[in-house]
């Protein structure tokens, strides 16, 4: 009788650890903590690959950074030491006068080639560490070097532009055009759009936008630029043509109202 | 680039024998050179000088006259760093005691004016001979402007044609002049430009001016103020920051100066109404960038003369002095690309002429005006030392 009893109560608590809702709940706990533990340890796993390659960029930065800095001190010695300034002076004249000297370009050109061989080397050895880690080999490094490449760009764009719209300003103010200013921003404008199609153009972003988008810019731009000159020189043009027309087969005369073709003042 | 010889028969005499002057004459039209000849005819014995030219001797030249064939150059409008070494190479061939350099056009100095500048190297032992010359009140405006008043401040000079196109030298003087010209790199011959008198200082040597009376002044083959006033006031610029340790130390300028003559005061207020409006566009334009050089005084002052009339323009000494001394220091400090320096200069320098004319029609002496441009600059000389050795001190 007590037999057939525990037979029964066995029986049972079979039949209730067998109750559907109960044996689910179960499982997904259990699935979720061990998708969470196995997701943990992919992180981890990775950061453990990526750290050392972390690491070694900044070591790499670090270090060429420090010889950089020590190779451009070596070298502004020396050039000051052998007159670098003044033969360069004698050689080439004034022509060539950037705002800093010869032997301080040299020393900075040093120190930033160091530089961007420290970050060259860095981002090798991250992205080298990066792909091992990773389970899918994914590089960093051609999308990194497209970056570089596009802010270089970017910065040789804007300091052509602004070399280019104060030269033309200069220009044109000591030619005595009247829309001076309206030509060095129409100039600086045109090189910054430029600038910025090639950056997008080099990171491949916006594809067809882009090229279209500069085409209208430039287009534009250029066709302000003509308005503004053309409106501002229609004078100097329509008395152009009216000498032209008056004195056909002579030579065109046109009045020059420059200060700088003085009848009486001889400035040397 | 040498050629033939052009004057072979005079050349053979000439060759290997002592002389007192060798007269080295700088390229120029024929008609030029003929009178020329004649005038040193005039003024010295033909034994006594020597005549190194490139230029063709005329059919009519006597024979007892000695002239050497120097190599072929290019015509220019002043004296080239290659006159220097030829008259130096020629005149130690023939152990000359006295060097006279006569730029293009010199036919239009009188013989008088040729043997004072002889003279004053072979008898008053002078090492650099300047000439004095009288030019038109309308002449030569950068260098009353700029190139002699900066040179008197900077280097105790009373020389009145620091760009002078004719000089008289001793061998050593002539010897340094030379050793400066051969250092300059054979790609920049053509444009560079000597500055004798600040060699002559920096050597310790005897200057002295003579004068010479009237002069025709060649023109640049491009006369064109924009690109004359960068490459003269850009050569000075340089040769003063070549030379700043020199002219930092404190000099005591000489006292004697000669008396002026003032010629041809002729009228040029038509070109003043031109000149301040290129100014006022410029400074309607250019803020931006002259702010990167000027002080805020000179900015606000240079504000105030553009609202005058043309009429009543004038560019008060002592602002000019400064604007000079603070492109000066920007050019030394590389503030700006330096053509773009000197092209922010050109409205400045025009606002100066403007100024100089009506100050003239006022009926102020042209020489009086520019005497007193010369003393703001050494009364502000102070300023250039002090901004020269702490340049941050902008705003003093």
């Amino acid at each position: 009788m007590q037999l057939s009893t525990n037979n029964s109560m066995q029986a049972a608590t079979q039949n209730i650890t067998a109750l559907p809702g109960y044996s689910e709940d179960v499982s997904i706990w259990h699935h979720m903590s061990e998708a969470l533990h196995q997701s943990l340890y992919r992180v981890l796993t990775l950061l453990i690959a990526v750290l050392p390659g972390i690491l070694a960029f900044f070591v790499a930065l670090l270090v060429f950074a420090t010889a950089g800095v020590l190779i451009s001190w070596v070298l502004r010695r020396c050039l000051s030491w052998v007159k670098f300034d003044a033969r360069i002076a004698q050689k080439s004249g004034t022509d060539w006068a950037p705002a800093s000297s010869p032997t301080e370009i040299v020393a900075r050109a040093s120190f930033w080639i160091c530089v961007l061989l420290g970050l060259i080397i860095g981002v090798s050895a991250f992205d080298t560490s990066y792909a091992t880690g990773a389970p899918l080999p994914i590089s960093l490094l051609p999308y990194l070097t497209h970056a570089v490449g596009a802010a270089l760009l970017l910065i040789a764009g804007v300091v052509v532009a602004r070399f280019l719209a104060r030269s033309v300003l200069i220009s044109a103010v000591n030619a005595q055009l009247q829309y001076a200013r309206i030509l060095s921003l129409g100039v600086k404008w045109l090189v910054l759009v430029l600038t910025a199609a090639m950056v997008l153009d080099h990171l491949q972003v916006g594809g067809n936008i882009v090229e279209l988008a500069f085409g209208i810019l430039f287009g534009g731009i250029v066709l302000t630029l003509a308005l503004a000159v053309g409106l501002g020189s229609r004078d100097l043009v329509s008395r152009s043509l009216e000498s032209h027309v008056e004195h056909t087969g002579e030579r065109t005369h046109i009045p020059d109202e420059v200060p700088t073709a003085s009848r009486h003042i001889r400035h040397f | 680039m040498a050629t033939a010889n052009p004057i072979p028969d005079n050349t053979q005499t000439a060759e290997n024998t002592a002389t007192d002057l060798l007269v080295l004459v700088t390229p120029m039209a024929p008609e030029h050179f003929k009178g020329v000849l004649a005038n040193l005819e005039s003024a010295f014995s033909p034994d006594s000088f020597v005549v190194a030219t490139q230029n063709e001797l005329p059919a009519d030249v006597p024979s007892s006259l000695r002239v050497v064939a120097t190599p072929q150059a290019n015509a220019a409008w002043s004296l080239k760093p290659i006159d220097f070494v030829n008259a130096a190479r020629y005149g130690r061939e023939h152990e000359a005691k006295a060097f006279l350099i006569l730029g293009p056009e010199a036919d239009s100095l009188s013989p008088l004016a040729l043997r004072s500048l002889a003279d004053a190297v072979l008898k008053a032992s002078i090492d650099l001979a300047v000439p004095h010359y009288s030019l038109p009140s309308h002449a030569g405006l950068i260098n009353s402007a700029i190139l002699y008043p900066l040179t008197r401040a900077a280097f105790a000079s009373r020389v009145r044609f620091p760009l002078s196109i004719d000089l008289g030298m001793s061998p050593r003087m002539a010897e340094r002049l030379a050793g400066v010209a051969s250092a300059i790199s054979p790609a920049i011959q053509a444009e560079a430009l000597l500055w004798p008198v600040n060699e002559a200082v920096a050597a310790g040597f005897v200057t002295d001016e003579v004068d010479v009376g009237s002069r025709a002044m060649p023109q640049p083959s491009d006369p064109d103020v924009n690109s004359l006033l960068s490459l003269i006031t850009g050569s000075l610029f340089a040769d003063i920051e070549a030379k700043a340790a020199l002219w930092q130390r404190p000099r005591r300028p000489p006292l004697i100066r000669r008396p002026t003559v003032e010629v041809d005061q002729s009228d040029g207020t038509e070109e003043v109404a031109h000149m301040v409006a290129a100014f006022q566009l410029a400074n309607a334009n250019l803020q931006e960038i002259w702010s990167l050089v000027l002080p805020p005084n000179s900015l606000l002052s240079l504000r105030r003369c553009s609202t005058l009339d043309p009429a009543a323009f004038r560019m008060p000494d002592d602002l000019w002095a400064r604007i000079v001394y603070d492109f000066l220091i920007a050019y030394r400090l590389r503030t700006i690309n330096r053509g773009h320096l000197l092209g922010t200069l050109i409205p400045l320098y025009l606002a100066w002429v403007a100024g100089h004319i009506n100050v003239m029609a006022s009926g102020t002496p042209a020489e009086r005006h520019i005497e007193a441009v010369a003393a703001a600059f050494e009364a502000d000389k102070p300023y250039l030392v002090a901004r020269w050795r702490w340049p941050d001190r902008f705003n003093s």
